[in-house]
């Protein structure tokens, strides 16, 4: 075992001891809750949006699939969410290569335009469809005393916590492992040169699909995980394209897109700034907190769009030569 | 006659569609930035024809040029201040610049103007035009005509103007534009003021029939890519028929389909042309 590992592990069991560090169900700890899914929610957009640098604006559209999907199978059949998680990373996972057939060859500005279309859209029919998603009012997850962990339901942050926190390793381990693999190194040869790519031999279709497969199921994980958690959602808080598309992508530039460690930096960076301004703007009234998410989100593209990363790289170089 | 109708219907959308639209293919066409925020300058230019009638009693139809004026100003300043710093920056930063001013412009008109929902009223509101059974409200019809007008004009200006033949020769190359003494920075701000300008002065125009709210933007954001993209992006005249086609699709599909799935066939005929006819309807290979 070597220091890097070490080092690691300390910090793991760091993070797992937090929440008996913290009041139960408080403010703080609800936060944290937060940041984990908000960078396993990064991380999934990450193996998209990072490796082949296909930039997505409709992440949303997975997420509210998740968390439809489950919260539809909890409330009309009463399937448990844990098999919700698994039927919804299905329907969104299926959403994502449906997706990606006619859009796998957009690039830029095309695709980003394309996914955020998609979002829109189903945003739209979850408004519209009140006798299946229960339109604009919202659906709640219906509350069963002492189901407890058979129906994910806890009174306490604390699992939520630690629910949170797998998913954030899971999706950090599933991100490692794609891109020291084949298909991470094909990613990256697509996004360095499509033409290139195919001439060598890399069935470039085949590499975005899986790829949009994979990052659209653990995002409906998270819209499913993000359900239990809150118990309520509507269509324009899971369809969102400024409080989920935007933010996912706005964590990966942060911490640094195309690397496992980005979303979590830019998780731990973005969510406790936003927070902030809550905490200090909230009696400003409506839009001032979102005002400031729009106005760190020019500033980080005016100052450094590669990320937090690149910007200390820049400014150590800059110390090193005078 | 119900078909007909529609149709007619939907030209009469198409027509603002158009307008709003060819701002939008505009500035992609000439600045290379798909602009994000277009649509929120068309609420800009709503609440800008929406207090001009309030505070000064301004019939929307004149409103619409204080609208284009001011949003002018501000489309000129953000070129100059915002976009010029990312035009040669990787296109995430192009994405994300333009995605941060939609949030800006959507939130700080909540926390100016308030979140409720304003509207005009104008002596034509209730009237309707008829002829051979079909009917055209007034409203839809003035709007229509007052698209069209704009519609020549900028054709004119594009096409007979020093201003617009450098427009244009910019789009194609601003390398050659500026061998020949064209300074593409200057042409950029007024492009994408003219760009910005051109939405909020659509948005004033149906501001008789729709009422404002800051997220008024939202069901016109996909719309307008869904324009551009039929027409091919930056391209004007593809924009016109691009604005029409909408407008009928829009207009005859809600007369046989339920309201939850009239957003996805818009959303078909996008994907489609994207998937398929990426350079649009109408440019040829």
């Amino acid at each position: 075992m070597n220091r890097k590992t070490l080092l690691l592990l300390a910090a793991l069991a760091a993070v797992c001891a937090l929440p008996w560090l913290l009041s139960e169900s408080g403010y703080l700890l609800r936060v944290l809750t937060l940041l984990l899914l908000f960078a396993a929610m990064a991380q999934s957009w990450n193996i998209v949006g990072g490796l082949a640098n296909q930039i997505s604006l409709g992440h949303a559209a997975f997420f509210g699939l998740g968390a439809y999907t489950s919260t539809i199978l909890l409330v009309r059949y009463g399937v448990s969410p844990w098999l919700g998680v698994v039927a919804g990373m299905a329907v969104a996972g299926a959403a994502g290569a449906l997706l990606s057939l006619p859009t796998m060859r957009l690039k830029g500005h095309y695709f980003a335009l394309a996914t955020l279309a998609f979002a829109e859209v189903l945003r739209s029919i979850g408004n519209t469809w009140k006798s299946v998603t229960g339109g604009p009012g919202g659906i709640s997850v219906p509350l069963v005393p002492d189901a407890g962990l058979a129906l994910m339901q806890f009174s306490s942050t604390r699992p939520y916590f630690y629910l949170m926190l797998v998913a954030l390793l899971a999706s950090s381990a599933v991100c490692w492992k794609i891109s020291t693999s084949r298909l991470g190194y094909e990613l990256r040869a697509v996004k360095a040169n499509v033409d290139s790519a195919e001439v060598i031999g890399i069935h470039t279709a085949r590499t975005k699909i899986v790829a949009a497969t994979i990052s659209a199921g653990m995002m409906g994980a998270c819209g499913v995980l993000y359900a239990q958690f809150n118990y309520f959602f509507d269509p324009d808080a899971v369809f969102s394209l400024v409080s989920i598309s935007v933010r996912v992508a706005l964590i990966c530039i942060i911490g640094g897109m195309g690397t496992v460690a980005g979303p979590i930096i830019g998780a731990c960076f973005l969510l406790p700034l936003e927070e902030l301004f809550n905490a200090t703007l909230s009696g400003a009234g409506a839009g001032v907190s979102q005002l400031a998410f729009g106005l760190i989100l020019i500033l980080i593209i005016l100052i450094e769009p590669r990320g937090l990363q690149a910007l200390y790289r820049r400014l150590a170089a800059r110390r090193r030569a005078p | 006659m119900a078909l007909l109708q529609a149709v007619l219907d939907g030209f009469m959308l198409g027509g603002v569609y158009a307008v709003i639209s060819i701002g939008l293919t505009l500035v992609f066409g000439v600045v290379s930035i798909v602009n994000f925020a277009q649509a929120q300058f068309l609420m800009l230019g709503m609440y800008v024809a929406y207090f001009a009638w309030a505070r000064l009693g301004l019939d929307p139809l004149l409103g619409s040029l204080l609208a284009f004026a001011v949003v002018f100003c501000v489309g000129y300043l953000i070129q100059q201040g915002l976009i010029r710093r990312v035009l040669k920056a990787p296109e995430v930063a192009q994405i994300f610049l333009t995605v941060g001013l939609l949030i800006v412009l959507e939130n700080a008109a909540l926390i100016a103007f308030g979140s409720e929902y304003r509207s005009v009223q104008t002596w034509y509101q209730n009237e309707s035009l008829r002829a051979f059974g079909l009917i055209v409200s007034m409203p839809y019809a003035i709007a229509f005509c007052a698209s069209a007008v704009a519609g020549v004009t900028i054709w004119w200006v594009l096409t007979h103007t020093w201003w617009g033949r450098a427009v244009r020769s910019t789009a194609q190359d601003p390398m050659a534009a500026k061998l020949v003494g064209i300074d593409p920075d200057r042409v950029y701000r007024l492009a994408v003021g003219f760009g910005v300008g051109l939405t909020a002065f659509g948005g004033a125009i149906i501001l008789p029939y729709l009422t404002v709210s800051p997220s008024v933007g939202e069901q016109f954001g996909v719309l307008m890519f869904t324009v551009v993209v039929l027409g091919g992006l930056g391209n004007v005249l593809g924009a016109v028929v691009g604005g029409l086609a909408v407008g009928v699709i829009q207009s005859v599909s809600g007369l046989y389909l339920p309201l939850q799935l009239q957003n996805l066939v818009l959303f078909i005929v996008f994907i489609a042309t994207l998937a398929l006819r990426p350079e649009g309807l109408l440019r040829k290979k």
